[in-house]
């Protein structure tokens, strides 16, 4: 049972540690701590669905047309609504975000009520034995992605120039502009590509939990509970604290009682931010005042 | 020592002294109409309308204990919807277990708040920023799930009915609720107000602003702070306590994000560190016409629109507009001679 | 008043201050100087208990202050400036100056909340001092003015009528010339000369020379946290210490 509760636990946790990369990648390049992602998440799953049953396109072409979209939305965001306040102070940034997150859940409520909807999996077929547990295909593909995406964050930012010139953008915004890097385009493009993730850990989710409007805030404070336990602003910290926190709500499902599943992320928040704010990896960051 | 000043400071004192008492004469006798025009109110209209009017005055003081702490103290806390629903439970259950009447209810509601909100005022000493934030969501989720999970106390998901409101054996109804709910109201606004009015309003300001340079007045910082959340907690709680009343009810789905939002839409668009605007807000948001409660998600992307808007063009909200075209409105931050 | 002696403060290897001692009288003005990076901020954010020392002693009228927080160090009658953001933009002019009376209020929490008479004395008090104290400063008209609108020069004015509202015996300037305009620069120095006749001492950490020509009595100059000369102001260009602080190797 333990090994069930593992397995499972690394496939929530995978998609716990999506959403905290793509609010991180935002929190390191504009220091706007996103409350919106949970919605970049939901619209993800909701464009899938559109795509698929409103306008009747293939599963494959629906989740392209959903990623496209949400990088329109990531950049459209970044440079309507928080560029202008770039100097304003963090609680006016940070209700702007939470804004944004009632606008877009109303949107989707508007039209989708009180639906919820179904989405097939994108990996259907027998599920894999793993020494003594039991892994479903699209739970693999969840890994899997994660993984490949994680790993292709480690090249880039550790190995290539580009990646090498974006870190720089983010701590040092100014030096870099001076030395001619376009820093307002690398963070719209951030933005595009933090909203991007966010909406394919919606997607690849989706299956498992079904696509209805309030899916973004549940998801949301699970992101936060990943980025706190793991260090704040820390991308390992982001994927160390999804991955544990989801193989932590197993456990406590499986060992206590399945009803502390879903306070779980709330306590380790409060956990981690009294006992140890800076969290496992703990970095020292900007923080808006 | 002249180049700073344009002329003699002496005349000058003398002068500023006597306009104001005229201002303060009018604003007098503004609050005093506006009294007497509360009073007479429930003369004039039908049982719906009133019923609307007892939810603004719910959210105008749930506004009000909200602008303590984000807008005076300046922490970003997603406490509100916390205080509310521990005001209401509080209250709910006392009535429903303890077989107590409303108002004693009520208090223990209010105190609960304030309780809840000194608590809460702790982990906000070490916590500041997006940080506060986020642990005050949680917060606020996990009492959502006690209300859920404890059902053999708090009736769980479902939510429970309250036994009659009564107000010395009398049963209220809309009407008698509404004068309550006016004076409980009244009291408690007046009373952050004198508070917002004395050293402890200026110390939440000056933390706000810079907690070294308050410190170096000799402000508790840390005391003041707890002192800000506890009294939002009291306020908001007591906000709770008549919205368990209001409503007759008490379920945990009032108390979750959407209560949240709600709250803030009205404290920004009011105006953060306006009283006057939290009441405008409040009135404005809460008697949103019922068109945009038919359509699931309207109210949600009406209030949001209007969030965004305020924050682009119109920080200060309608505290701020109402302030700048009527001087009279202005709200100050100290009691000057012949104040109550 | 103030007595300095042997303050040391190090922030885990780097040692910002080191052995500093030095008094300050009633009625002084004292200055402290030195290049950016020498280390005044440092020991006067120690001094007003907002960075801990790490050895020595600062009494002030015999009694320690090491180790006290910066609420308490006020309550014994020390008040500071500070460089930015000291003064409080979005309130007035009177408001800012009244933040300044928190200690000498006596009215009560729930005595204010429920506006009982006393509360209500108590605040009404506090106003007449405030504005007494604009009086006293030439300021009486910004009073209803919001402060984010002023110079820096009355800005600074305010803050010092602020630090001075409740009685303060030692006031310690961080930097209050900075953005001022010359004449601001020699209303402020006759502010000080003429705040310290009246017995008040007042310690000051300062860059702009004409500043610190015309108001001290004494000046001390810093470099890599160390004192390298202490002296009149009429000295210091003689000094080749501090040229060489200021200018390098000659």
């Amino acid at each position: 049972m333990l090994v069930q509760l593992l397995v499972s636990g690394i496939a929530v946790g995978s998609v716990y540690a999506l959403v905290a990369l793509g609010m991180t990648i935002l929190y390191r390049s504009t220091t706007v701590v996103n409350f919106c992602h949970g919605e970049f998440f939901m619209l993800g799953a909701f464009g899938v669905v559109v795509a698929q049953q409103l306008l009747g396109w293939s599963y494959g072409v629906s989740i392209v047309f959903a990623l496209v979209l949400l990088l329109a939305v990531g950049v459209l965001t970044e440079r309507v609504l928080i560029r202008p306040l770039r100097n304003a102070p963090f609680v006016t940034l940070a209700m702007m975000t939470v804004a944004l997150s009632y606008l877009l859940k109303g949107v989707s409520r508007f039209f989708y009520g009180r639906e919820v909807v179904p989405l097939p999996p994108l990996l259907a077929g027998e599920p894999i034995e793993l020494g003594g547990a039991v892994l479903f295909a699209q739970d693999a593909l969840i890994v899997g992605f994660t993984a490949v995406v994680v790993a292709g964050f480690f090249v880039f930012f550790q190995r290539t120039q580009l990646g090498k010139v974006i870190q720089a953008a983010s701590q040092a915004p100014r030096g870099a502009s001076l030395v001619g890097i376009n820093v307002p385009l690398l963070r719209n493009a951030m933005w595009g590509v933090g909203a991007v993730m966010g909406a394919a850990a919606g997607i690849l989710i989706a299956p498992n939990t079904l696509v209805y409007p309030d899916m973004g805030g549940h998801m949301l404070i699970r992101a936060f509970a990943a980025m706190c336990l793991g260090g704040f602003g820390s991308f390992p910290g982001a994927v160390l604290g999804g991955v544990t926190l989801g193989v932590l709500e197993n456990l406590v499902g499986g060992f206590v009682s399945s009803a502390l599943v879903e306070i779980t992320a709330y306590l380790v928040i409060v956990a981690v931010l009294v006992l140890r704010p800076q969290g496992i990896l703990g970095e020292g960051r900007s923080v808006r005042a | 020592m002249r180049e700073l000043t344009s002329s003699p400071a002496l005349p000058r004192v003398a002068r500023n002294l006597a306009a104001p008492s005229r201002e303060r004469a009018l604003r007098r006798t503004a609050l005093a109409a506006t009294l007497v025009v509360l009073c007479v109110l429930p003369f004039f209209v039908n049982d719906y309308v009133q019923f609307v009017i007892n939810t603004m005055i719910v959210y105008c003081l749930v506004a009000v204990g909200f602008n303590v702490v984000i807008g005076y103290l300046g922490q970003l806390a997603f406490v509100s919807a916390g205080f509310f629903g521990v005001g209401a439970y509080a209250t709910g259950l006392s009535m429903a277990h303890l077989g107590l009447p409303f108002p004693l209810a009520a208090v223990i509601g209010t105190l609960a708040g304030g309780l809840v909100g000194g608590l809460v005022g702790l982990p906000a000493l070490r916590v500041r920023g997006h940080y506060l934030a986020i642990i005050s969501l949680a917060v606020g989720e996990i009492l959502r799930w006690v209300y859920v999970h404890a059902e053999a106390v708090t009736f769980g998901a479902g939510g429970f009915t309250l036994p009659d409101v009564r107000l010395g054996g009398q049963l209220l109804g809309d009407k008698g609720k509404y004068y309550v709910f006016l004076a409980a109201a009244v009291a408690a606004i007046a009373a952050t107000s004198l508070l917002l009015r004395s050293r402890f309003g200026r110390a939440f300001v000056a933390v706000r602003n810079n907690e070294p340079a308050a410190a170096s007045l000799g402000i508790r910082v840390k005391r003041v702070k707890v002192i800000a959340f506890a009294w939002s907690g009291l306020v908001i709680g007591l906000a709770g306590a008549l919205y368990a009343a209001l409503n007759g009810r008490v379920s945990p789905d009032s108390f979750g994000l959407a209560q949240v939002l709600l709250h803030f839409a009205i404290v920004m668009i009011g105006g953060l560190g306006s009283l006057l605007g939290s009441v405008l807000g409040a009135v404005l948001l809460t008697g949103a016409p019922e068109l945009l409660r038919n359509f699931p998600g309207l109210e949600e992307i009406v209030f949001s629109l209007m969030l965004i808007g305020v924050l682009f063009f119109m920080p200060k909200g309608l505290g701020g507009l109402v302030a700048r075209t009527v001087p009279l409105a202005r709200e100050r931050l100290f009691r000057s001679n012949g104040d109550a | 008043m103030l007595d300095v002696s042997d303050l040391s403060v190090r922030f885990g290897g780097l040692t910002a201050v080191s052995g500093l001692s030095f008094s300050v009288r009633a009625g002084e003005v004292f200055t402290m100087m030195g290049p950016n990076g020498a280390g005044k901020t440092t020991a006067f954010n120690a001094i007003g208990g907002f960075v801990r020392a790490t050895a020595g002693r600062v009494r002030f009228d015999g009694r320690d202050l090491i180790g006290l927080p910066p609420e308490k160090i006020a309550s014994l009658g020390i008040r500071r400036t500070f460089q930015n953001n000291g003064i409080l933009r979005e309130m007035t002019v009177l408001e800012n100056v009244l933040t300044g009376l928190e200690l000498d209020t006596p009215s009560t929490f729930w005595g204010s909340a429920l506006g009982l008479p006393a509360s209500g004395r108590a605040e009404r008090e506090a106003v007449a001092k405030a504005r007494r104290m604009l009086a006293e400063m030439e300021i009486a008209d910004l009073e209803d003015r919001s402060a984010g609108d002023l110079s820096f020069g009355q800005q600074r004015l305010v803050e010092i009528a602020r630090a001075l509202v409740a009685g303060a015996r030692l006031i310690m300037l961080d930097e209050p010339a900075v953005g001022l305009s010359p004449s601001e620069r020699a209303h402020l120095a006759t502010t000080l000369r003429e705040l310290a006749r009246t017995g008040i001492a007042i310690l000051l950490v300062e860059h702009v020379q004409d500043l610190v020509m015309a108001v001290s009595d004494q000046v001390l100059v810093l470099n890599y946290g160390k004192r390298i000369a202490q002296c009149v102001p009429a000295e210091l260009k003689n000094n080749a210490e501090v040229l060489e602080a200021y200018l390098g190797h000659a």
